[in-house]
């Protein structure tokens, strides 16, 4: 198996960064995900899809705008668009999974397990971080734990799913992870950060 | 001890001394100062010369309406111009400088100007800078050395020229209720709001909360009214569903209840803290807005009204009452209602001295007597302001009396002793926001004020804001407004106890007195009374047009102190009423913001870079990278001492010669799938995908819908239903867009897929002779011989244990190949590529040579494909389907886009062996100086490695017909003229035998 | 500005990119009536007042929207997904 580069660049490395004279506030760190899939339902379909992914990765997904779900194997999921699910697991054989789980009847599936880049950030100013970069409402009543979207920093798309009360994954497209990884780092300094 | 500094009182913190220095010269302050109140506890008086006339100006108010004391800010090497004194809160080391003189403050060459002053009226600019149309200057140009000259004489503070270093962010909120106003309405609207549940941000401009109750020195629950508003400030903290923004300005009230503020995070200390934001820009989205904003005090306009010394009178209470700072040790008072008496007492109570009350009115109430009798005075009423004496420091006022209903003046002019003048002409609730939000201010005829608009979108007044003017009515009106806006109904339980006043503070309607000397209505843009009456004279009726004539209100305060004194002077010059002289709309910002702040994170060179996988490798092996959109990607990787020319043609050369390895990762790269995949291809391309076998690839070209060419690249059949699509690096975003909006919109009912797959994958492009060969010796699990990979064919295998797709292409027109591998693998495939290709002397090249081998092979790019040609001006004709419809298809053979004399695409050889130039024009005439028309352009040149000579292609009116004729390169910018030779733009191995071999 | 997206709900106006007048009609694909193909690209009624407009959700779930707009106001009246399915889940 060949190892796969992450586009971060040297400069992503462990250590603390930023104001952390009163400890850092949030952590940032790219997440090992070696499969990354897009799941499409055709209209009227949408249920069905969820269905076929959930038997596959165990996962309790309900279609709907903005859902997701994750299991304890690592494996999430979460709608960003109509009719469409974004799902990733620790397996790079997820996309090979979902082919043969959603039949052509009830969707299409593509790998993006290289095209992705997935950047979690955690911790109690992650909330305050993310809304210097995005116009979303990040109170949890507002965007509930396993729910996710698609937004967009300027030109750079981004999904985001909350994995946790204090913790939120970003997948964006991998030409543009350094510089988004850039932006948030320097988005985080003033709270401070480290870079597990 | 300062010489206006009180013994006691006030919010400072006596205990500790804060120095700074003005102009140079070092001074001293307290924790708590503004640099305004500082300066004047200091007894500075001149703190700045006016805009066009340089007049010597001081502080004329105590916030945000401040329109005199502009002040540059030396800060970590940084100089920021025109921000008012009154707003800087004074810290260790701040440095401060004044405006618009030279050289000194107090010896100004520019006040001179005043001498002219009758030029420099309104209009100025205007009258004079259309050029000397007679006399004896007629046809010169001195006008323009005059406008230089007078250029540098007006302005303000002068902008840097160095980067601004300062770190700026924006920050996005969202909450049910904004309360906009940290006074005691606000305050209330806020606790009610948050106490029903709300998620509440109360923005404050200002260092802290309390806005009037701060200095006002009333009592609110048996409690000073400053300890009242600390109380319920740090209830408020204490609350989670609570933002406190304080030093926050709301500036502009947008559509869809979203409001933009910004908060001054650091200005209050020397340095920011590492990585902090000096500012911070919100863009608040609220379900609803409780304005809170209070009300700004008026001047009255007379003659020599801008004599530093003269000062709002709520000014001079907030400084007394605040900063502990009086202005002056005699005060005169000058108003047309009763709130110059509270500041009256407030004088007399911090132990200064007052001079002479002048009213305007006849007669005024008990408790404005009563005032007055607490300062020590007897009121002058029935009388009037007509003047100042003084230069760089009041030394007098000049009264006289005066019948409010007619305006006239009677009796003899005489002087009162005084250094400070202190004026209200009634109090204008600050409706900017209200104004943004849409609808307009309603003039009250009894309040003599503009009061606030219906709303149109979500807000709720409350306070001052309304036009009510007591703390009774503003604790009332504030918990209505929150309560309101958490939609509950008014509450009866008892308010926070306060004093009702009995003062009258409605003005009578007397907002100017006419007299001999220079009446300023605006201060900042050195606008006068008699300027708006002569923009009246000259037919400037209309509110707007009379600002912008005059720049009435136009300077960075807005005219918070100058709009309704303005436009009473032009509703009587016309005889008519304030209404009838209509209002301006208001428009953000509210306050100053820096540019910077609203580029917060888009510093340095704005955009996000977007690196291809092999990004890394290609700096490490010597790339010059250049832009291509957001991408980077390597222009030639010059060795040492080598030029990049000499590189590009090197690189070329070894593609041509052997082999060579391109890094084609940023070509767009879109999955289409699904059972309709082939007809959807057969829509959107001129030419047939249906017909495409698996495994095979097909060169396809799209047009707009209206027939012009949109964008060319090959679409890979993988499966029955699943295509991958490759634009070019350009155009991948729009023909996403493109095709999105083909699916969505035109034909809802194909069942088709899109994912844009661009960053799923790494592409090399492996051309020359010998790139076969290379592929034979890295590739496993599949043969890559002709029969097995024909040209157009796609197989699946593996590179040193990476998997790989493999499509035999040619861009360059050499025997070569696309190797796309998962985007993680780029850099290992890529280097066992250049490792198998090491016995051929494998080449990595860039940009310029890949331009160079597509120009000699006559491929079209972006230049040619620039939105304007068509597929016959490319000679693409031959994809144009003529068995099915296609995007484009309905508008494609328009005349215009068929006709003969098109530009069309030819190749250019260069006859001088001089570069030829990208853009540059081709003409028919040799004669240098006198071109005469372009017959076309170059769209792209290049040293051939394979033709050793500049060649270029280029779009030439009539295409072929021209082969084998000359022109000349016309390129005057370049300085660059010579010939050239009309050719085939296929220049090399115009039958493809190369790429088929 | 805000576009309350059928899909995502309401959305900063940043991410969207207008995609031009909702009301026009292509012509036939075959159709060969030049005049038909000009009006359908080029000639727009430009109303002053409410006018129906596409929309792509470009920064969120790219669907299409019909959003129906107050040109004078930019008060947005309704907001409909192009497709019927934009709230993935209840068409089904
Ligand atoms: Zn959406």
């Amino acid at each position: 198996m060949v190892e796969r580069a992450s586009p971060l660049g040297s400069d992503f490395r462990p250590g603390s960064y930023g104001d952390f004279a009163n400890g850092a506030e949030v952590t940032i760190l790219e997440l090992d995900r070696a499969g990354i899939v897009e799941a499409t339902a055709w209209p009227g379909q949408e249920k069905a899809l969820c269905e076929a992914l959930a038997g596959a990765c165990n996962l309790r997904l309900s279609a709907g705008s903005g859902n997701g779900a994750a299991n304890r194997e690592g494996v999430c999921a979460f709608n960003i668009g109509p009719g469409r699910f974004l799902v990733s697991g620790p397996r790079e054989t997820l996309a090979g999974q979902l082919e043969s789980a959603v039949p052509d009847t009830i969707g299409t599936v593509t790998d993006l397990s290289h095209g992705r880049t997935v950047l979690g950030i955690e911790g109690p100013k992650a909330e305050w971080v993310l809304a210097k970069l995005f116009a979303l409402d990040f109170a949890s009543a507002a965007f509930p734990v396993h729910s996710g979207c698609a937004t967009a920093h300027h030109e750079i798309a981004v999904q985001i799913q909350r994995r946790g009360e204090k913790r939120f994954e970003l997948y964006v497209s991998r030409s543009f992870a350094r510089s988004f990884a850039n932006t948030l780092r320097r988005a985080a300094e003033d709270v401070g950060y480290t870079i597990k | 001890m300062s010489p206006r500094r009180t013994s006691a009182g006030g919010s400072i913190d006596r205990t500790r001394t804060i120095r700074f220095t003005f102009d140079g010269e070092a001074h001293t302050g307290h924790a708590g100062d503004t640099l305004a109140s500082a300066l004047l506890a200091n007894g500075v008086s001149l703190v700045g010369r006016s805009f066009k006339y340089h007049r010597p100006r001081g502080v004329f108010s105590a916030g945000v309406d401040e329109p005199n004391a502009l002040v540059t800010i030396l800060r970590e090497g940084v100089r920021e111009p025109n921000i008012p004194a009154t707003q800087i809160e004074l810290h260790d080391g701040l440095r401060a400088e004044s405006q618009n003189r030279f050289p000194s403050l107090a010896w100004d060459f520019g006040a001179l100007n005043q001498l002219g002053g009758r030029l420099l009226g309104a209009g100025f600019y205007y009258k004079t800078f259309m050029g000397p149309v007679a006399g004896p200057l007629k046809g010169t140009r001195f006008w323009m050395m005059c406008e230089h000259v007078i250029r540098r004489a007006a302005g303000l503070g002068r902008a840097d020229y160095e980067a601004d270093p300062s770190r700026y962010e924006h920050m996005n909120a969202f909450c049910d209720v904004l309360v906009v106003g940290g006074g005691i309405a606000g305050l209330m609207a806020a606790e009610a709001a948050a106490k029903a549940g709300k998620r509440v941000i109360l923005a404050e401009q200002e260092k802290q909360t309390g806005g009037f109750a701060r200095w006002s020195g009333e009592t609110i629950d048996a409690k000073p009214a400053d300890a009242w508003a600390a109380e319920i400030t740090a209830r408020l903290s204490a609350l989670d569903n609570v933002r406190l923004l304080t030093r926050t300005a709301v500036w502009g009230y947008y559509d869809g209840n979203t409001l933009a503020a910004l908060e001054r995070v650091n200005d209050h200390v020397a340095r920011t803290p590492k990585g902090h934001p000096r500012q911070r820009h919100w863009t608040i989205r609220a379900g609803t807005v409780v304005l809170a904003t209070g009300a700004l005090e008026r001047p009255i306009v007379f003659p020599g009204n801008d004599c530093p010394g003269v000062m709002l009178a709520g000014a001079v209470r907030r400084y007394a009452g605040e900063f502990g700072v009086l202005p002056g040790e005699k005060t005169v008072l000058f108003t047309n209602n009763d709130s110059a008496y509270q500041a009256a007492a407030a004088i007399r109570r911090a132990g200064g001295h007052v001079a002479a009350i002048v009213d305007v009115r006849k007669q005024i109430g008990d408790e404005a007597t009563a005032l007055a009798t607490e300062a020590g005075v007897v009121p002058l009423t029935g009388h009037a302001i007509v003047g100042t004496k003084g230069g760089k420091a009041l030394s007098g006022a000049v009264v006289q009396a005066f019948d409010a209903d007619t305006g006239r003046l009677s009796g003899e002019a005489r002087p009162i002793d005084c250094d400070s003048l202190a004026v209200s002409g009634g109090w204008q609730p600050v409706i900017h926001l209200a104004s943004q939000a849409g609808g307009k201010p309603v003039w009250d005829a009894e309040k003599q004020a503009f009061l606030p608009p219906e709303p149109t979108q979500r807000w709720i007044g409350a306070g001052a804001f309304l036009g009510e003017t007591g703390s009774v009515e503003a604790l009332a009106s504030g918990r209505n407004a929150g309560l309101k806006s958490a939609d509950k109904r008014p509450s009866r339980a008892k308010l926070p106890e306060t004093a009702p006043s009995a003062l009258d503070l409605t003005p009578a309607p007397v907002l100017e007195i006419r007299g001999k000397g220079k009446a300023f209505v605006d201060f900042q843009h050195d606008v006068t009374a008699d300027d708006v009456r002569l923009a009246h004279r000259e037919g400037f009726v209309s509110v707007e047009h009379l600002k912008r004539y005059t720049t009435l209100g136009m300077a960075t305060d807005q005219g918070k102190t100058s709009n309704v004194p303005g436009l009473a002077i032009m509703a009587a010059a016309r005889g008519i009423e304030i209404p009838q002289a209509g209002t301006t709309r208001f428009r953000p910002p509210f306050s100053p913001v820096a540019i910077g702040a609203l580029a917060a994170e888009r510093y340095g060179d704005l955009k996000p870079e977007r690196l291809t996988p092999l990004h890394d490798w290609h700096e490490e092996h010597g790339a010059e990278m250049t832009p291509a959109g957001l991408w980077h990607r390597p222009l030639a990787y010059a060795g040492a001492g080598e030029t990049v020319e000499q590189a590009y043609i090197r690189e070329a050369s070894a593609v041509r010669r052997s082999v060579g390895l391109v890094d084609v990762s940023t070509l767009g790269k879109i999955a289409v799938k699904g059972p309709d995949a082939a007809t959807f291809l057969d829509r959107v391309y001129t030419n047939t995908f249906s017909t495409l076998k698996v495994g095979k690839a097909r060169y396809g070209l799209m047009l707009r819908e209206d027939g012009l060419v949109f964008d060319d690249g090959t679409t890979w059949r993988l499966g029955e239903t699943d295509f991958l699509m490759t634009t070019t690096t350009a155009n991948a975003g729009p023909v996403m867009q493109h095709l999105e909006y083909c699916l969505d919109i035109l034909w809802p009912d194909l069942k088709v897929h899109l994912t844009s797959v661009t960053d799923q994958w790494a592409g090399a492009a492996i051309a020359g002779p010998k790139a076969r060969a290379v592929l034979e010796r890295c590739v496993t699990g599949t043969a890559v011989d002709n029969d097995a990979l024909p040209f157009m064919g796609i197989v699946h295998g593996e590179i040193d244990g990476a998997p790989v797709m493999i499509c035999r292409l040619s861009f360059s027109g050499e025997l070569a190949y696309e190797v796309y591998c998962g985007a993680g693998h780029g850099v290992h495939v890529w280097e066992a590529l250049l490792e198998a290709g090491e016995p051929f002397g494998i080449t990595p090249y860039g940009m310029e040579a890949l331009g160079a081998l597509r120009i000699e092979k006559g491929h079209v790019t972006g230049a040619e494909i620039d939105g304007r040609t068509t597929a016959r001006d490319l000679y693409l004709d031959g994809m144009l389907s003529k068995k099915k419809s296609f995007i484009g298809s309905g508008l494609m053979d328009r005349p215009a886009l068929i006709d003969r004399n098109r530009l069309r695409l030819v190749g250019v050889v260069s006859l001088d062996g001089q570069p030829l130039g990208g853009g540059a024009h081709l003409v028919e005439s040799g004669n240098r100086d006198e071109p005469g028309d372009s017959i076309g352009h170059v769209t792209g040149y290049c040293y051939s490695p394979a033709l050793e000579k500049y060649i270029g292609l280029a779009l030439v009116k009539g295409g072929k017909t021209r082969h084998g004729t000359r022109a000349f390169l016309s390129d005057p910018l370049r300085k660059r003229f010579g010939q050239v030779e009309i050719v085939s733009h296929h220049f090399f191995d115009p039958d493809g035998e190369r790429m088929h071999g | 500005m805000l576009i309350d997206c059928p899909h995502c709900g309401p959305r900063d106006l940043a991410e969207f990119s207008y995609q031009g007048d909702a009301t026009r009609t292509r012509p036939d694909p075959a159709s060969t009536d030049t005049q038909a193909w000009l009006d359908y690209v080029y000639n727009r009624p430009n109303p002053a007042g409410r006018h129906r407009e596409y929309w792509q959700h470009t920064g969120g779930c790219r669907a299409h929207l019909v959003v129906e707009r107050d040109t004078l106001t930019h008060e947005i009246h309704a907001v409909a997904p192009v497709r019927g399915n934009a709230k993935s889940g209840d068409a089904a």
